[in-house]
């Protein structure tokens, strides 16, 4: 098997990138590409580490080839932030609330949550907790990231 | 979170011998760096992503290091052929036990664990051989070229069988590592003062830390011949006493440079030791630096778990609910390696910790308990969160419900009549002469859960609902400080001309917030701002000896350490500041950045311009400070001493909804208090409190390292299940604060308790809904349904 190039969207900007055919998302963009804030856990979709937005949709890297991102927009953690450093609203909230602990969960936490408050500005906890139910995280007990989503979700009026 | 007027109150009955003169917790009047709920030093770094972990560092010129894992639970080796993978193209190393330079064993206390197995293999994981290559790709193909041809044995699986007449032995010096005993009083006199008693089995499994960042190291043989070790590690000296001798160097020819963790509950004290010697060993050989990562599965099979225990309870009571005798036994399995398990004296060790704790929290005149270690052929176990204290609270927790049961008396009454207060003496004949809280916990949380109110209201959710609700309640207490020589710690403070301090301690961060809360004692000490103060990063040849980050001992030992070096230096500040105003230096206070007069404080000066006059009259701007706490003592043979200097104090309520029909279970509230002596960040510490109340749930409804013959059976975490955010309630923290003379401003530690009284408090939950009662772990659903039909089927309507 050959290798591709594809072309997408990566944090707003344009990239052409030469990936082999059965390469993951994950590897591309940590390997490749050098973005590693998002994590590996269990490479198998449970953990959730990994998630990237795929048009704006939550999704595990580590289970999406990296060719399935060809004329699509991909935001990690590293594209939340403005270009002059501003935080994302979920960003300091998360700090603010003392959310992250190891912080290994903490970009797919914020990535999900950040899917969630595009589509639901102002979601109930309930949404929240479900919204989240793909990040596992074993450090906080979660209940300080539920806060810091309902935080960002205020502070966006 | 509550905080209660409890604040300030110091407990304290005697003083200690140790001379504490330099160490007086009255602390200023308003600290301005202590007690606040300031920003983690490293969260900004979290939320962006830039935060590195060892597997996001660069790795281009690597070879990658594999391990070779035997197949079977117990076996020999009769022969190992190595040609076919050795000239695969791209392979550097394939090495076998001969090749390991130096001792060819490693582990935390026993070095029992071979680095590569030379004639037999002890469980399946036990590595055979290692391999190095360009690739991962190549190091796995070559794995599958390593012919290994082994003769089956016959493996033991239970601690009990284990010790039977002729059971097969795990060691050659046989499967049990060590008895160790308690005696109190006498339990014969005890039991024949009782009116009740109460005999009981609990039993618990293997539980795996499903730390969510896999284990990882980087070793690197530096041109000056000092082996890099690099990696998540929660214990750099420990890697490093091990590393070195298998290699055969001298301890200070390796360096252990620990990287920022994702996650480590106790199981990356172990992991590095045996990823390290073994990366170590390859790179030895190969010259070159290798990275040997492991997959989820293999951290599953290959790293420590947290002890397993078949736990034997008998305990007596008078009619009026006053505890008259408790005996134990413990079984505790250590699995195929000693690991961290075995005794160190006096007070070390997973099932000396379990002995000494088992009893509980609780006034008795007569204890007996008889602990045994004991080698399988199952994963070996190790330190998670509370090293052998969650699996007795497990035990004590649930036989004093059921005990109350019989008697009468409700949950919270038994409790109350028996529980420590300060001058109690504890079950090894210690009197808890530091700030006990215990019974204050328990008033803090029925005040804020309404317990008693509660436990009258057991029964079906509405008339149409298969589900019960009930309430339940777990008490507890844990060490600080691990109890044998390796608590002592040192820190080394230096200040600069500009005022700006760099601060060196060896004590690791995994998300605890160490490094938050070491440099705000250290800002706290010195008059400055958290953000004037700099924490360098655990490297074991910058820092000093710090012991490992376990026993809930960083905040607590290495603070005291922080204070003692931060006072060296503050003296120098504090004499040239006082030639500067004039003024005596008792009359002066250090605090945000100024020296200021106390009888006057509009006179100041700068801290800045204090250090620079400092530096410009060569006055000392260094400071060293070593702390240990008072010595530990345990007699052998009665199990009778001080084991640990103090203890931190918890009682945790919760509430459940048990379906009668399914077995299911939720966790719908719960509040747990806690007696911390002083919250130094009460931030970062409710963070610790609500973690550990999850993963308490998670070993009381749903984790269990599953493993059949010797072959474990949830290798992922697709089926070794954690509570995920659907699982656990929202936890309500109340604190209190009951300062101690031993801690930096009255600290204690704080890891680990959270996680102890949650499982049986939600244990007493289920089985107060229900009727049923799970003794062996884990109470999932299956377990639940079967324990209400035992209890005679689901409670009428």
């Amino acid at each position: 098997m050959s290798n591709l190039e594809i072309t997408f969207v990566l944090n707003g900007e344009r990239v052409k990138v030469v990936t082999a055919p059965d390469a993951l998302l994950v590897d591309l963009l940590r390997d490749t590409l050098g973005l590693t804030g998002t994590k590996v856990g269990c490479r198998e979709g449970e953990c959730g580490a990994c998630t990237v937005l795929l048009d704006g949709k939550p999704v595990n890297s580590c289970l999406l080839p990296a060719v399935k991102a060809a004329g699509r927009s991909v935001t990690t953690i590293e594209g939340l932030a403005a270009a002059d450093g501003t935080l994302h609203p979920l960003q300091e909230a998360f700090t603010e609330e003392g959310a992250a602990q190891c912080g290994f969960c903490t970009p797919g936490m914020i990535l999900n949550a950040k899917a969630l408050l595009d589509a639901n500005p102002h979601p109930q906890e309930g949404e929240i907790r479900q919204a989240l139910s793909g990040v596992l995280c074993r450090c906080t007990g979660y209940g300080k990231i539920v806060a810091a989503v309902k935080t960002a979700s205020q502070s966006r009026k | 979170m509550d905080k209660t007027d409890a604040k300030d109150q110091v407990q304290v009955l005697t003083k200690t011998k140790i001379d504490l003169s330099r160490l007086a917790c009255a602390a200023p009047a308003a600290n301005a760096v202590v007690g606040q709920s300031l920003q983690r030093t490293d969260d900004l770094l979290k939320v962006t992503g830039k935060l590195k972990y060892q597997a996001d560092l660069p790795k281009e010129d690597c070879l990658h290091g594999k391990i070779l894992r035997s197949p079977y639970p117990h076996a020999l080796i009769k022969s190992i052929k190595t040609d076919k993978a050795k000239s695969l193209p791209g392979v550097a190393a394939v090495l076998t036990a001969a090749d390991v330079p130096g001792r060819n064993g490693f582990g935390a206390i026993i070095p029992d664990q071979p680095v590569i197995c030379a004639d037999k293999v002890r469980f399946v994981g036990d590595g055979v051989a290692l391999v190095a290559a360009e690739t991962e790709k190549i190091a796995l193909e070559a794995l599958k070229l390593i012919e290994v041809e082994y003769e089956v044995l016959p493996a033991v699986f239970d601690p009990r069988d284990s010790l039977a007449e002729g059971a097969p032995k795990v060691h050659a010096q046989g499967n049990l590592i060590s008895h160790d005993k308690l005696r109190k009083g006498d339990v014969e006199k005890g039991f024949a003062e009782a009116e009740v008693i109460l005999e009981r089995t609990y039993q618990v499994p293997f539980l795996e830390h499903a730390y969510l960042e896999p284990d990882v190291v980087l070793a690197a043989l530096q041109p000056d011949g000092v082996m890099l070790v690099q990696g998540p590690m929660q214990a750099p000296f420990t890697t490093r006493r091990n590393v070195a001798p298998v290699l055969g160097l001298p301890i200070n020819k390796v360096r252990c440079v620990q990287i920022h963790m994702g996650g480590g509950f106790g199981g990356k004290e172990d992991s590095p030791i045996d990823l390290g010697c073994r990366a170590a060993v390859l790179a030895w050989h190969t010259k070159r630096p290798v990275y040997m990562s492991l997959e989820r599965e293999e951290v599953t099979l290959q790293t420590c778990k947290r002890h397993p225990m078949i736990m034997q309870v008998k305990i007596g009571a008078s009619k009026d609910g006053k505890l008259t005798a408790f005996e134990g036994v413990i079984y505790d399995e250590q699995g195929a390696y000693a690991s961290l398990g075995p005794r160190l004296p006096p007070a070390g060790g997973s099932h000396v910790h379990a002995m000494v704790m088992m009893a509980g929290p609780y006034e008795m005149s007569h204890v007996k308990v008889d602990a045994y270690l004991v080698y399988t052929n199952h994963p070996y176990g190790g330190a998670m969160r509370g090293f052998g204290a969650p699996q007795v609270h497990i035990a004590h927790e649930q036989a004093m419900d059921e005990l109350a049961a019989l008697l009468g008396i409700s949950p919270l009454e038994i409790r109350r009549i028996n529980a420590f207060k300060l001058g109690s003496a504890t079950a090894t004949g210690q009197v808890l002469d530091q700030s006990v809280g215990l019974r204050e916990t328990l008033e803090a949380c029925e005040k804020s859960f309404g317990f008693s109110k509660r436990f009258k209201q057991a029964g079906y959710i509405n008339p149409k609902s298969s589900k019960r609700r009930g309430v339940g309640v777990g008490m507890g207490w844990y060490r600080t400080s691990i109890g044998t020589f390796g608590d002592g710690c040192g820190a080394n403070v230096h200040v600069h001309e500009d005022g700006s301090v760099l601060l060196f301690t060896g004590i690791t961060e995994m998300g605890q917030g160490a490094f938050t809360v070491l440099p705000q004692i250290c800002a706290e000490e010195l008059g400055v701002c958290l953000e004037d103060v700099r924490l360098v990063k655990p490297d074991t040849d910058q820092v000093p000896e710090s012991g490992p980050t376990v026993g809930s001992r960083s905040t607590t030992l290495m603070g005291n350490a922080i204070i003692l070096a931060a006072r060296q230096v503050k003296e120098s500040i504090l004499e040239k500041a006082s030639e500067m105003l004039m003024v005596p230096v008792s009359r002066l206070r250090a605090s945000q950045r100024k020296i200021f007069d106390c009888e006057n404080p509009e006179r100041s000066l700068e801290f800045k311009a204090v250090a620079t006059a400092c530096m410009a009259t060569g006055k000392r701007l260094i400071g060293q400070g070593w702390w240990a706490p008072p010595m530990a003592t345990l007699d052998k043979e009665t199990g009778q001493g001080n084991p640990y200097h103090v203890y931190t104090y918890s009682t945790h309520m919760a509430e459940v909804e048990v379906d009668v029909e399914t077995g299911e279970v939720a966790v719908t509230d719960y509040v747990a208090a806690f007696d911390v002596g002083k919250a130094i960040n009460p931030k970062a510490l409710e963070g610790q409190i609500e973690g550990g109340v999850a993963m308490g749930l998670g070993y009381a409804l749903m984790e269990e390292v599953a493993i059949v013959q010797g072959y474990t059976k949830n290798l992922g975490l697709n089926n070794y299940l954690i509570p995920t955010i659907m699982d656990v309630p929202n936890v309500k923290s109340v604190i209190l604060e009951m300062t101690n003379n031993l801690g930096p401003y009255g600290a204690k530690g704080i890891g680990e308790m959270p996680n102890i009284p949650a499982t049986p408090a939600i244990l007493n939950a289920i089985a107060h809904a229900c009727g049923g009662r799970v003794r062996s772990l884990p109470a999932d659903p299956e377990k639940v349904f079967w324990a209400i039909r035992e209890a005679g089927g689901p409670p009428p309507r």
